[in-house]
């Protein structure tokens, strides 16, 4: 239960992070460390499929995207100024939602742990089984995703190239 | 459809289908040659006018001939002995006219004249054989546009296009009113068959006196009555001589008297109120239109002004309802024609020798032209009642008639018409064929024998119809009246020395007198109506005539431009309503829809998170 | 997932990641093979769904639903690769990548209505929204950029929903496939299926989370736009819900097709009005595109057969006609350099092909007969007017109305009239520019004249 909290406790650092880090690559890392820990979680509520999938796009395909996006753009993080809300609004708003969630999250990771899914023969899933033979499909669209991720990224930048030439 | 000659029936087709089918094939012949449209339409109507006197020698009453039309409808055509007349009536005036128009220099194009001329032939003897109301109407209806064109081709001056539109609204809308007033019968007896009609009449209750009236306004245009005439003396200003002798002065009268005797005697039956207010118009259309006829110095107007006048008399022999005066109407219908037209044709001849249609101009040409003037002489006399020509007879038999009704008002109006009329013939033949010869009308030689001998054969009939007054009477008029349904008593023809043959002599005594006091007065022929014109009240009567009071076309003119007016703003507002007032909210509407959407980004989300929670809160169950 | 028509999504798909390689020796290859690829793929589709047209008493072995919306991707695909070849696209964006990411949104699509379960939807939909983010920023020139951004950051609310809604789904069945969500009747089902249906409205573009479709439709170049209008927001977005629509037959719906019904007629009304004052060619398309999206809605939002039958037939409709008139108004933009319709004055003398086709697909638009568009529209009014919603079937009418009054004003503003001066230099775009737009208004005609065929088939879908 306390290792519930905690790994909570860091997802919700990794995504405040992820918002407010002035800049790129720490954002970047932020997510990772955020994904890291949902996957974590879905491994502890024997969401064997689930873990693999946001381990595997979350905290691989992404990140590398988002790094290898950044360091695209590095030019312009030095010149253009955000816009942000006072720094001081956030404390405030973190230690509300922590309060409220200690006090209904508990009930509700019960309420899901119920829902576990097991198998009909009662074993373990393996990832083997899951990639390959029972959503083989996904494989496929985890191929086009990435080469979407790609394609646009080669697209979005490429004139960034031409303007600076 | 059998057209072969050996039957009756067929031969009934005959002034139908031949000159149809001759008419359009003078469409085709080709402009270059000289003569050959007006042989064969003179051709054509002498081939008519054959069928005409050979369906009569065959008599018989009551030929009848149908044709089915589209297998389901049929229509009629019948021959009784007042059609068979009148058959006759209008061949020979198609002859007389074809031969007659040869030598009239502006009657337009002869390809469409001659054209329009077989198809008025057609057209009236339709109207006079067919059985059929409805076919009746599609025969006199179609003679509006022949009317039209007729005068459009006359010359290419402003004032002829807009008579010929004059001619064809005044002609159309009375044409109309008569539809109305045929379907109203449609309506009241569900059959449209005349015979059907005949054998039980119509009474005047109130859809039969209202469709009376309607068909009444018809026929009296047709006719040329008060107040629906004054297209004539425009048309007479502008259009040729030769049009004038054919369709007002002849065939007019003759389609439109056959119609109103139909309507009166033969469909309806009459009671008296609608019987005075016939022979009231009667009496109006006589003594107005001779007063206007007296003080024209135009030779054609003068005489188209009597053609009005004299309608009144046909109107009022046939309102008598007795069957002296409708003797009196109808002799008084063809002998009309016969004179008129003979004297339209004098006119027509003079023009073509003189140019000149002023008779103040004119003088002096009886030995220059005498046959035109003989013939004018003779038609002079018959048109005033002068005995013993066919003019007399025909108004002697009138006056009986309206004796016999017992309302002597009417006879007096008569007799005072009588009285101008002669005046106003004196006064023409005065100036044009006696006085002074002018220098300028020296070198005038008589017309062409083309001109002359139609004349010459109207003239002969006058003479004919008046010395042989039986000929006519029992073997035309008798069996008419007869057959229509109204049996004289008393021997119609023959010279009767008594009280009425008196009151004509004073009618001669009497426009002398006012011709010759004229004439003393002023000294210039042209000018001996001129003491009646400037007497003191008709002057000014004369003054509102001539600038169009009493002309109910230049009444409606005036109303229309108001009425048009009223529409337009009427229009105006529907346009408001319909097109405006929808098209300005849409787009007050869509300028907003475009301000909303400017482009804010954060507006946006917003807009996207209140809608979702407002979304998921209806479906758990929150309804406003 | 429908295994016989797995090379529709396959072979686009390689065909994308082997554009690349060829494209090191030579662009034009490369370009040739992505329309090749294209082209075979619409000739053999064209084929399989001629067959099943015209031979209606043969059974489809294969699902109706899935082959005529392939067959619409692949008109719709070829269409504007074809256009992009000679537009000139290569000024404007990277030929490569530009090409590649349209066979993936292609393979994509074709995945997408092959699927039969709602987590493989899902997935399939984010990955047209990565293509398509990508292709909104085609053309820097215009501000694509602030489109694009505005796109993503705008519907990530519906990819919310849709996850919140399939877990929901999948925590009371147990299992997402279409087959055994459709027998059950669990609540929590329900719910889990209206939160996905919310979610794919936000994705769909239909009032009031339509914002994002006027800028971007705008912002994009005109070539995408035609794109996105034609085939990517009803494949991604309308499609689901029709999907849901035909598995839940036999639930209570009456709370989510009222939903269903305000927010379709609200889009009709919106779109017609707002398309009346606009001065900008594209942004009114855009307008007339949200207005459509309503009709769609109103056919699914009855649940009854003869509304979906009506839906699929007009999302074919609008995925033709839209096509037609974008690209009309690519056409005329790169002849006069503007899209603003106070500029464009009397062009019908020198443009002519192209204000014929405007004149077909705007007429068919507004449901003039006998084009295709007035069948699809009398269906829907009729599948509304067979539910009782008759208000409804009113305002659909008079929007009708109000689509034919901007479409001919439009026609009149930008073809009609008399030349304006700045424009007398003006030419007709090449020929090769104008297949596509000749072919689709064919089909435009076709499938008006054809309809009883087409009916006859879509009514296997139910």
């Amino acid at each position: 239960m306390i290792l519930y909290v905690l790994i909570y406790l860091v997802i919700i650092v990794g995504v405040v992070g992820a918002v407010i880090s002035k800049k790129l690559l720490n954002s970047a890392i932020m997510l990772a460390i955020a994904s890291i820990g949902i996957s974590l979680l879905l491994f502890g509520y024997s969401a064997p499929w689930a873990a693999v999938f946001e381990l595997s796009v979350c905290a691989g395909l992404i990140t590398v995207l988002f790094i290898s996006a950044v360091s695209l753009v590095k030019n312009e993080e030095d010149t253009t100024k955000e816009k942000q809300i006072k720094y001081s609004i956030f404390p405030l708003i973190m230690s509300a939602v922590v309060i409220l969630s200690s006090i209904f999250i508990p009930e509700y990771f019960e309420k899901l742990s119920s829902y576990a899914n097991t198998t009909q023969n009662g074993n373990e899933l393996k990832i083997g089984d899951i990639i390959w033979s029972i959503r083989g499909i996904d494989v496929i669209a985890q191929i086009m995703l990435l080469a979407g991720g790609v394609f646009a990224i080669k697209h979005i930048f490429s004139y960034v190239k031409k303007q600076e030439e | 459809m059998n057209l072969i000659n050996s039957t009756p029936t067929g031969i009934m087709m005959i002034p139908l289908i031949i000159p149809l089918i001759c008419a359009i094939l003078i469409l085709f012949i080709s402009e270059k040659t000289r003569y050959v449209r007006e042989f064969f339409s003179v051709i054509v109507t002498a081939v008519s006018l054959w069928a005409a006197i050979k369906l009569f020698k065959i008599g018989g009453d009551n030929l009848e001939l149908v044709f089915s039309w589209f297998s389901s409808h049929k229509l009629h055509f019948k021959l009784d002995y007042l059609s068979m007349f009148l058959l006759f009536s209008v061949s020979m005036f198609s002859f007389l006219i074809s031969i007659y128009s040869i030598s009239i220099p502006n009657k337009g194009n002869p390809k469409i004249f001659y054209f329009l001329l077989l198809l008025t032939q057609v057209a009236s003897s339709g109207v006079v054989l067919s059985d059929n109301l409805l076919l009746m109407l599609f025969f006199w209806e179609s003679m509006v546009i022949f009317l039209y064109i007729f005068i459009y081709i006359s010359s290419n001056s402003q004032q002829t296009k807009s008579t010929a539109l004059k001619t064809f609204l005044i002609n159309g809308i009375a044409d109309i009113s008569m539809m109305i007033g045929i379907a109203m019968i449609y309506y009241i007896t569900s059959t449209l068959s005349i015979s059907e009609i005949s054998k039980t009449k119509i009474i005047m209750t109130g859809w039969g006196t209202l469709s009376f009236f309607l068909i009444l306004i018809g026929t009296l245009t047709k006719a040329g009555a008060f107040p629906f005439h004054t297209w004539i003396p425009q048309a007479a200003l502008y259009s040729n001589a030769s049009f004038m002798a054919y369709i007002p002065a002849a065939i007019d009268k003759l389609l439109g008297i056959y119609f109103l005797a139909r309507i009166s005697l033969h469909i309806f039956q009459i009671n008296l109120s609608v019987q005075i207010i016939l022979m009231i118009i009667a009496s109006i259309t006589i003594i107005a239109a001779v007063m206007m006829a007296l003080i024209q110095t135009d030779y054609k107007r003068l005489l188209s002004y009597h053609a009005v006048s004299q309608t009144g008399y046909m109107i009022l022999g046939i309102s008598t309802l007795n069957p002296i005066g409708i003797a009196g109407g109808l002799f008084h219908m063809i002998n009309h024609a016969t004179y008129k037209s003979c004297l339209f044709m004098t006119a027509g001849s003079v023009e073509r020798q003189t140019q000149i249609n002023d008779i103040s101009k004119l003088g002096g040409l009886f030995w220059k032209m005498p046959a035109t003037a003989i013939c004018f002489i003779i038609s002079a006399a018959a048109i005033s009642g002068i005995a013993p020509l066919n003019g007399y007879f025909s108004k002697e038999l009138v006056y009986k008639g309206t004796l016999n009704t017992g309302y002597t008002i009417f006879f007096y109006a008569a007799e005072i018409g009588s009285v101008l009329t002669l005046a106003s013939f004196l006064k023409l033949g005065h100036s044009v064929f006696f006085g002074k010869l002018n220098d300028n009308l020296k070198g005038t030689k008589e017309a062409p024998l083309t001109i002359l001998l139609p004349m010459i054969a109207l003239s002969c009939i006058c003479i004919i119809f008046g010395f042989g007054a039986h000929l006519p009477l029992s073997k035309l008029i008798q069996p008419s009246i007869v057959s229509i349904g109204y049996i004289p008593h008393t021997e119609l023809s023959g010279f009767h020395l008594d009280n009425l043959f008196l009151i004509s002599i004073t009618i001669i005594i009497f426009s002398l007198t006012l011709h010759i006091s004229g004439f003393s007065i002023y000294g210039k022929p042209y000018k001996t109506s001129d003491h009646i014109h400037y007497a003191p009240i008709i002057k000014n009567i004369y003054q509102l005539a001539e600038k169009g009071y009493f002309d109910l076309y230049e009444i409606f003119k005036r109303i229309f431009k108001s009425l048009a007016n009223i529409l337009f703003k009427i229009d105006r507002f529907f346009d408001i309503v319909i097109d405006k007032i929808p098209s300005n909210i849409s787009i007050i509407f869509s300028s907003q829809i475009s301000y909303i959407h400017r482009g804010i980004y954060n507006y946006y989300m917003l807009a996207i998170f209140i809608f979702v929670v407002v979304y998921l809160m209806y479906l758990g169950g929150i309804k406003w | 997932m429908v295994i016989d028509l797995l090379s529709y999504s396959l072979i686009p798909m390689f065909s994308s990641l082997a554009l690349p390689f060829f494209a090191k020796k030579n662009i034009r290859i490369a370009i040739i093979l992505a329309n090749v690829a294209l082209l075979s793929g619409f000739i053999n589709i064209s084929y399989l769904i001629i067959n099943s047209i015209t031979k209606p008493d043969i059974i489809p072995i294969i699902d109706p639903l899935t082959v005529f919306l392939i067959f619409t991707i692949y008109t719709v695909a070829l269409a504007i690769s074809f256009f992009s070849t000679y537009y000139g696209i290569e000024k404007e964006a990277n030929p490569i990548s530009y090409y590649s990411l349209i066979l993936l949104s292609v393979s994509a699509m074709t995945s997408l209505v092959m699927v039969r379960d709602l987590f493989s939807l899902y997935l399939f939909v984010e990955i047209l929204a990565v293509c398509s983010f990508a292709l909104i920023t085609s053309d820097i020139k215009s501000n694509s950029i602030e489109a694009a951004i505005k796109y993503f950051f705008l519907t990530f609310p519906a990819s919310i929903l849709i996850i919140l809604g399939i877990s929901l789904v999948l925590a009371s069945q147990k299992a997402l496939d279409f087959e055994i969500i459709s027998v059950s009747t669990n609540i929590m089902t329900m719910i889990g299926l209206s939160f996905v249906i919310i979610g794919f409205l936000i994705k769909s573009g239909v009032v009031p989370f339509h914002f994002w479709t006027l800028d971007v439709y705008q912002g994009a170049s005109s070539p995408i736009s035609a794109y996105l209008a034609g085939i990517i927001t009803k494949i991604g977005g309308i499609y689901a819900i029709i999907k849901i629509s035909i598995i839940m037959k036999y639930y209570p719906v009456e709370t989510i097709s009222s939903i269903l019904l305000f927010t379709s007629i609200l889009t009709i009304l919106i779109g017609a009005f707002g398309a009346i004052a606009q001065k900008d060619m594209k942004r009114m398309l855009a307008y007339s595109s949200i207005s459509q999206m309503g009709y769609i809605l109103a056919g699914v939002s009855t649940f009854s057969s003869t509304g979906i039958i009506a839906a699929v037939f007009h999302l074919f409709n609008h995925a033709t006609f839209k096509t037609v008139l974008f690209l009309n108004s690519a056409c005329i933009e790169k002849q006069t350099g503007t899209t603003n319709m106070t500029e464009l004055k009397g062009l019908e003398k020198k443009m002519p092909i192209t204000s014929w086709t405007s004149i077909i697909a705007s007429m068919s638009t507004a449901g003039i007969p006998p084009l295709s568009g007035f069948w699809s529209k009398i269906l829907v009014i009729i599948a509304l007017w067979q539910v009782g919603y008759i208000k409804s079937a009113i305002i659909a009418i008079i929007a009708s109305i109000i689509t034919l009054g901007y479409f001919v004003l439009m026609q009149r503003k930008v073809f009609f009239g008399k030349l304006a001066e700045k424009l007398t230099e003006i030419k007709e775009v090449e020929s090769p520019l104008l297949l596509p737009v000749i072919i689709m208004s064919l089909m435009i005609i076709l499938a008006g004249i054809y309809v009883t065929y087409i009916y006859s088939y879509l009514e296997k879908i139910m």
